[in-house]
């Protein structure tokens, strides 16, 4: 118990002094003009005492720390013959954001779209642009907006790593279930990411297949793994993830003859509706025949395919095996 | 804590819980913050001038920090993944907020909005109403689809609680019809309207919870599929699994929609009802 409480005691002070240490580290950075070598950082920031191996590898994990938090630090020559000697500097227009401008009303619709991810994976990182953005001081609208709630599909631990490769633009590898369920390894440039139907999708170039694929992330049967360095390809200009989940063309159209007030999915789908005593003629468009064969036998004996012959065909084979099966 | 210079000097004068609460942490936290950023600095300089004694918080002399930090792109990806589902529930009068969206994605940056996409499972509209019925203690009325037992009915519920599991939101409900507790998914209900009726006490959960069914079923083929068809009430591996569920209608209605991709192995019971309903249907192509 002792012990616990001493952990404690010690561990505060070290990490408010590192977070001041990483805030003074800022300001020196970006108030600098010129560059500044690490001795004139060391002497200037507080926290940077102490021997210089030990002070060297701080400063260093600093700079990390700097740049996962999304600052740009630069790093130059003073002379460029002698490159020995580097300078750092933070630009303040690269460490403040461009928008500067917003209407109440854009205001208040960032201010819902963060409202999306309530309880969800990127809750915390949407309420920092919030409030990055609340600095603007600009004042809401949201009785124009109509009164909606958005929100994101839910999603799993392998979300969060996906979403940092694509930011980051590097390759991800996991493992995959095939339509058979049998596990293949995948290796990836993570293109984009998106939801359709309530599940989340990644697109990107399959490295092994060598062509644009698209995985659906409850599909991946281990952890996805970031691997390689950042920036390790760039994402096509043609690149548009909107394309590739939008809902491919119903080709072809199929005659389905339905019980009256029965079917209701299919009948909500039909193109057309003939109605006649007990049964209605309706029409549908799909895409994959085996598709429509199980979306009408979900019906079981209130849909019947008329049209076309081959789904008919197939319908009634399925059905004699399902009969033959449980007999 | 890089953050709180330009949040605070837009907002002077700010109470210490609001500001907490405004970045989701706790005042303890935030004072912590505070005590340390009063600390910093350019020391050459003057030490910025932090005021919050008070309860209220002032800064000045912290013109080097008072910038708002760039967007980083997990946040730019978080805003326009929202911006995307609020989008595609606008109303079709209401081009003059796709414009701003429009907009909107040309400040966070184009590059990144096209290789996003996020469409809505269920009407967000939907969801406000519960939310309100939630909060306001009052009835609503609902349009709903049940496709198990292939019914659309009207029903006035008492919302009683929202949950998210897996990838479905649900609603749980007093429902007056039924005089229960039941439980609907949200990208089912069609519609739903906020009536002015006050709910009215619930009366203690009756003991529904109890499984209806249990089924050993064997997957022939189309694994993927059909494991994903069964949803969360599967248990096991490989081709041999154990279903449980509510509905019998239900797994009657999967097996053969599988068109022979599974097989009912026990219950004798569960197997005869598919056989039947399977010849029945089978019939109707004669």
């Amino acid at each position: 118990m002792y012990c616990h409480v001493a952990v404690v005691l010690q561990k505060v002070p070290t990490v408010s002094r590192k977070s001041e240490r990483l805030v003074n580290l800022t300001i020196a950075l970006l108030a600098t003009k010129r560059w500044l070598t690490k001795s004139q950082i060391f002497a200037a920031v507080d926290g940077y005492e102490g021997e210089a191996d030990a002070t060297e590898r701080m400063f260093e994990r600093d700079k990390d720390d700097l740049r996962n938090l999304g600052i740009s630090i630069e790093v130059g020559t003073f002379d460029p013959l002698f490159e020995d000697e580097v300078g750092y500097r933070i630009r303040p227009e690269n460490y403040q954001t461009e928008i500067t401008q917003l209407t109440p009303r854009q205001f208040s619709l960032i201010s819902l779209a963060s409202q999306a991810w309530h309880g969800a994976a990127l809750n915390s990182t949407a309420l920092s642009a919030l409030i990055k953005l609340k600095s603007l001081g600009i004042d809401s609208d949201f009785d124009s907006i109509p009164s909606i709630t958005p929100s994101v599909p839910h999603s799993d631990a392998n979300f969060l790593p996906i979403i940092n490769a694509i930011a980051q633009r590097q390759v991800i590898s996991f493992s995959y279930f095939d339509s058979e369920l049998e596990p293949q390894s995948r290796a990836i440039e993570p293109y984009g990411a998106g939801t359709k139907s309530g599940y989340w999708y990644v697109a990107g170039r399959d490295l092994d297949r060598k062509e644009l694929r698209l995985f659906r992330l409850d599909r991946c049967d281990s952890e996805v793994k970031q691997q390689g360095k950042a920036g390790a390809y760039e994402i096509p200009e043609d690149f548009i993830m909107s394309e590739l989940l939008k809902s491919p063309e119903r080709a072809q159209i199929a005659t389905i003859k339905v019980r009256r007030d029965k079917a209701h999915s299919l009948r909500a789908r039909a193109t057309s509706i003939v109605d006649d005593d007990d049964w209605s003629t309706i029409e549908i468009a799909f895409l994959r025949e085996s598709e429509l064969i199980n979306d009408v036998l979900w019906h079981g004996a209130d849909a019947v395919i008329l049209e076309p012959q081959s789904a008919r065909e197939a319908a009634i084979a399925a059905l004699k095996e399902i009969v033959a099966a449980h007999g | 804590m890089l953050d709180l210079v330009p949040f605070i000097t837009a907002h002077q004068g700010i109470g210490t819980a609001e500001l907490a609460s405004e970045f989701g942490i706790s005042e303890e936290e935030l004072l912590n913050d505070l005590n340390s950023l009063w600390m910093c600095g350019d020391n050459r300089f003057d030490l910025i001038d932090l005021q919050f004694d008070s309860g209220y918080v002032t800064i000045r002399n912290a013109e080097t920090l008072n910038l708002i930090r760039s967007l980083t792109q997990q946040e730019i990806i978080s805003i326009l993944l929202g911006l995307d589902l609020i989008e595609k529930e606008l109303p079709p009068d209401r081009s003059d907020l796709r414009n701003e969206i429009d907009s909107l994605r040309n400040s966070l940056g184009r590059g990144i909005s096209r290789i996003l996409d996020a469409s809505p499972v269920h009407s967000g509209e939907i969801i406000s109403i519960i939310k309100e019925g939630l909060s306001a203690h009052k009835k609503i009325r609902i349009i709903y689809f049940s496709p198990a037992g292939d019914e659309i009915s009207d029903r006035v519920i008492t919302p009683l609680a929202l949950n998210s599991t897996d990838s479905r939101e649900f609603l749980i409900a007093f429902c007056d019809q039924a005089q229960a507790q039941r439980t609907f998914r949200v990208d089912r209900i069609k519609s739903a309207q906020l009536l002015d009726l006050m709910s009215a006490p619930i009366p203690a959960e009756t003991h529904s919870g109890q499984l209806a069914f249990s089924a050993e079923i064997h997957i022939g083929r189309q694994m993927r599929k059909s494991r994903e068809s069964l949803g969360d009430y599967v248990n096991g591996t490989g081709a041999e699994v154990t279903v449980s569920g509510f509905n019998p209608q239900w797994l009657s209605r999967t097996v053969i929609s599988a068109a022979g991709a599974m097989e009912v192995r026990a219950s004798l019971e569960l197997r005869e009802q598919i056989a039947e309903e399977a010849a029945k249907t089978l019939n109707q192509y004669r």
